[in-house]
């Protein structure tokens, strides 16, 4: 797994309609209109934030290597798609297991409340009542000391649960033996340092990043599992509020709540003060995340149904296409139905 | 209560360091002072101390969030439940939190930006103070080398009717940078007090090598040969990574340190060094504050420091057990271009300030301007500072004139480099120290470095091979 491989799979869906820059948007979970549709229309929300913090040149370095093992090609309006040598390089890729949807990046919240309470248990089975907390954070620091204040931390046999616990959780979450050998030295403990990401590259032979990912993608598993494990109660109150849940902007939750109390467009752009392309754009991001999104309240099923056919004849979701297709509906009504009923969604 | 009888019981020492007594004898009647004392010399107690005294709280303004989460933790790792930090890293509602319950806490930490909000202010005003306290408090004088323009405007704060004495605390300030905190920080006939710099136990060597090739070779010969544990000071993340990574295959005990680095992984490489996991770090300048090992042996400096208290910062960092510890500056001459280079570049040029502030004319975002401006973060704080304050053509005249301090502060290090005279002596004179005793094994000028006690077995780095995911498990909860 590598950043190069990830991204050969992202162009991929993204089918020859998008710049290769759409890829670094969604890796880094860009909230825009344009991201956040493009994650809808080609199935890519496994992929949405799993790298927030990627820089632009580790991205490019990525990229330009797809370019030299001729994965990839792009046209002259740098539209980037995929070659046959990438394609049959695709075929002989692993699946990927991330969520990067429902997680975001926020999976190091979860990771950071959990070794910071490996950390405290460690410490306080062997005895120790103060040491340096591994992490800064006082978000983590408080929620964890509330975790541990309702628990019974001095009991000897705690520690040791916690541990069947947490064993019980990797083993379902069906991780590789390489990603439980990251993840469990991920976490430090009394007289027990954690390893450092080049420490884990230099002893197990492999990319610094391409471990990074692995774990990012262990997070996900474990995440995954303990969601619907009613038997890992410790697990579940530390992966509390870690899943997104609700995958609209923060902008566009007021919006929604303005139009459901019965404004318009233009009424709800005025009173937020916003332009009307703005308050578009928010319908167009509740039209894919709500599945009860009016959508006849903008365009007949009519037109929805031609629309949907004729991209199917096309095969392109590229609305300038589209657009020339159907001259007398605006670009605001055709995203709202590639949004309504594209993607997972539809 | 005795301060005696406090020391022995809050703290467990039956004894006062060097300086510390006198310090807070003076604090405890009320004078305002100004405390300069060697890194590792216990400064916090000079604070702490008077806290326990005094009715009421401490107020301590301390430069960087790092160093006061450090500082927070460490007090309530020794049981001072009652300490906060107040800094940008909460959110709003925990700052609300906190500022409504603020008399609860004996110790406020507090940031120079924080405290210059209204709503804090205001709540800290209504407070009980016994005591203002001003950490690392050279980063007031644009002399110091670690100058912040948010400290300068900690003056406006204590100008108010019956405030309680201040401390400002540093550990390093020559008299340029005394005459900077007493001014700016509105000081009322501060009493001074100042200890010995010189660490007897420390022998400087400054060693002129021709290439950086030279001097890879020569650090990857000093480790094979010598003693640790140690720390390497070089210019760039880029060459802490990629020195550390050749000296790793050379089988040395050695790992990376620097800004760029996951806070995770920082935290594990500090406590892998402390614990004596790892015998060497390579490190840029970011490594160091609160870091409390006392064993330190070496500081190889890979590169010309920017200025000689940021050098004395670094290398008082050895020895802290009071044995005899080695320090050594490797330069080159094209080095002097590359630390001016560093230096200057953080400091806006007009071009560059005359972008941003057009940018920020046309209402694009400060970070995004500063960016398009290419100017850095250090830049875009300094810069935001003035243009609040003045016209931008005196903003562009200050900057000039940083760059002629920065360059001054570069000549003064270039002379100690190029010496001729005691390297101790040199350094002691810098900061206004006159009488000096130099130790048996003093400095590469004197010829009388003897560093025979350093040779002997280094720790080679033991392959480290991860466990079974289940035994490491159980090594940690049982």
């Amino acid at each position: 797994m590598n950043l190069s491989s990830i991204l050969l799979t992202i162009i991929n869906k993204l089918d020859g309609e998008r710049t290769i820059y759409a890829g670094f948007h969604l890796l880094r979970g860009k909230r825009s209109g344009q991201t956040l549709q493009d994650v809808e229309y080609y199935g890519l929300k496994p992929f949405f934030g799993l790298l927030p913090k990627l820089r632009i040149v580790t991205f490019d370095e990525a990229a330009n290597r797809l370019i030299e093992l001729g994965y990839i090609a792009t046209s002259d309006d740098s539209l980037v798609t995929v070659t046959e040598k990438g394609r049959l390089e695709l075929s002989i890729l692993p699946s990927y297991r991330f969520y990067g949807w429902d997680y975001r990046g926020r999976e190091m919240i979860f990771y950071g409340r959990l070794t910071l309470t490996v950390q405290t248990m460690s410490n306080i089975r062997a005895g120790k009542k103060s040491f340096m907390p591994i992490q800064k954070d006082m978000n983590i620091q408080t929620f964890v000391k509330k975790l541990l204040y309702e628990l019974p931390i001095k009991n000897p046999l705690f520690s040791r649960q916690v541990g069947e616990e947490l064993t019980i959780g990797i083993i379902r979450s069906e991780m590789s033996d390489l990603q439980k050998v990251i993840f469990t030295h991920r976490l430090a403990g009394y007289g027990l340092s954690g390893w450092t990401w080049d420490q884990l590259a230099e002893s197990l032979k492999l990319n610094p990043f391409t471990i990074r990912l692995m774990f990012i993608e262990s997070l996900h598993m474990l995440l995954t599992v303990i969601e619907s494990s009613t038997d890992l109660q410790l697990l579940q109150k530390m992966a509390a509020d870690i899943k997104v849940s609700s995958y609209l902007t923060e902008s566009s939750t007021k919006t929604k709540r303005l139009f459901d109390q019965g404004m318009s467009i233009e009424e709800i752009a005025t009173a937020r003060q916003l332009k009307v392309s703005t308050i578009e754009d928010h319908f167009v991001e509740m039209s894919i995340n709500n599945t009860d999104f009016p959508l006849q309240m903008f365009v007949s099923e009519e037109e929805t149904i031609a629309v949907i056919a004729k991209m199917n004849e096309l095969g392109t979701k590229r609305l300038r296409l589209l657009k020339d297709e159907f001259k007398s509906l605006t670009y605001f009504q055709l995203r709202l139905i590639l949004g309504a009923r594209t993607g997972e969604g539809a | 209560m005795d301060i005696h009888t406090v020391l022995k019981n809050k703290f467990g020492f039956d004894q006062f360091r060097p300086g510390q007594e006198q310090v807070i004898q003076d604090v405890l009647e009320g004078k305002d002072t100004i405390a300069i004392l060697p890194t590792g010399t216990g400064k916090s107690l000079c604070y702490q101390l008077p806290g326990y005294v005094l009715n009421g709280s401490v107020l301590v303004i301390s430069p960087l969030v790092a160093l006061m989460e450090d500082q927070v933790a460490n007090m309530k790792r020794y049981g001072e439940k009652r300490v906060i930090a107040l800094n940008s890293f909460l959110n709003y509602t925990e700052k609300k939190q906190i500022t409504a319950n603020l008399e609860r806490y004996k110790f406020i930490f507090i940031s120079p930006e924080m405290l210059l909000r209204k709503s804090v202010k205001n709540s800290i005003e209504r407070l009980n103070l016994s005591l203002i306290v001003v950490d690392e408090a050279h980063c007031i004088s644009q002399w110091g080398f670690d100058f912040r323009p948010d400290y300068l405007h900690i003056g406006e704060f204590f100008a108010y009717e019956g405030r309680p004495p201040v401390l400002a605390l540093t550990a390093t300030a020559d008299k340029k940078v005394i005459r900077d905190i007493g001014h700016y920080l509105n000081l009322e006939e501060p009493t001074l007090h100042q200890y010995p710099l010189d660490r007897p136990n420390i022998s400087y060597t400054i060693m002129d090598l021709d290439s950086e090739t030279t001097k890879t070779r020569w650090i990857q010969q000093r480790l094979l040969e010598t003693k640790g544990p140690g720390i390497i000071y070089v210019a760039s993340r880029r060459r802490a990574d990629d020195l550390s990574s050749l000296l790793q295959e050379k089988g040395l005990s050695i790992a990376a340190y620097h800004a760029g680095k996951e806070q995770e992984d920082r935290a594990f490489i500090q406590e892998q060094f402390i614990s004596g996991e790892i015998n060497w770090i390579c490190a840029t300048n970011a490594f160091g504050m609160g870091i409390h090992k006392i064993d330190i042996r070496q500081i190889i400096h890979e590169h010309i420091p920017q200025s000689i208290a940021g050098y004395i910062q670094e290398v008082g960092r050895a020895g802290r057990d009071g044995l005899q510890s080695a320090a050594t500056l490797l330069y080159s001459h094209e080095d002097e271009g590359r630390t001016r280079f560093i230096i200057q570049g953080d400091i806006p040029t007009e071009k560059e300030i005359r972008h941003y502030t057009s940018l920020l004319q046309k209402n694009i975002p400060s970070d995004e301007a500063a960016e398009m401006a290419k100017i850095t973060a250090t830049g875009k704080r300094i810069i935001d500072y003035y243009l609040e304050r003045m016209y931008l053509e005196e903003v562009v005249r200050r900057m000039e004139k940083l760059v002629q301090d920065k360059e001054f502060q570069l000549q003064t290090i270039l002379r100690l480099i190029y010496s001729t005279t005691c390297i101790r002596e040199m350094i002691l004179t810098f900061f206004g120290e006159s009488s000096i005793i130099k130790p048996e094994s003093c400095c590469s000028v004197c010829g009388t470095v003897d560093d025979r006690w350093l040779q002997g077995p280094q720790v080679t780095n033991l392959a480290k091979r991860p466990l079974n995911w289940t035994e490491r498990l159980i090594e940690l909860l049982g």
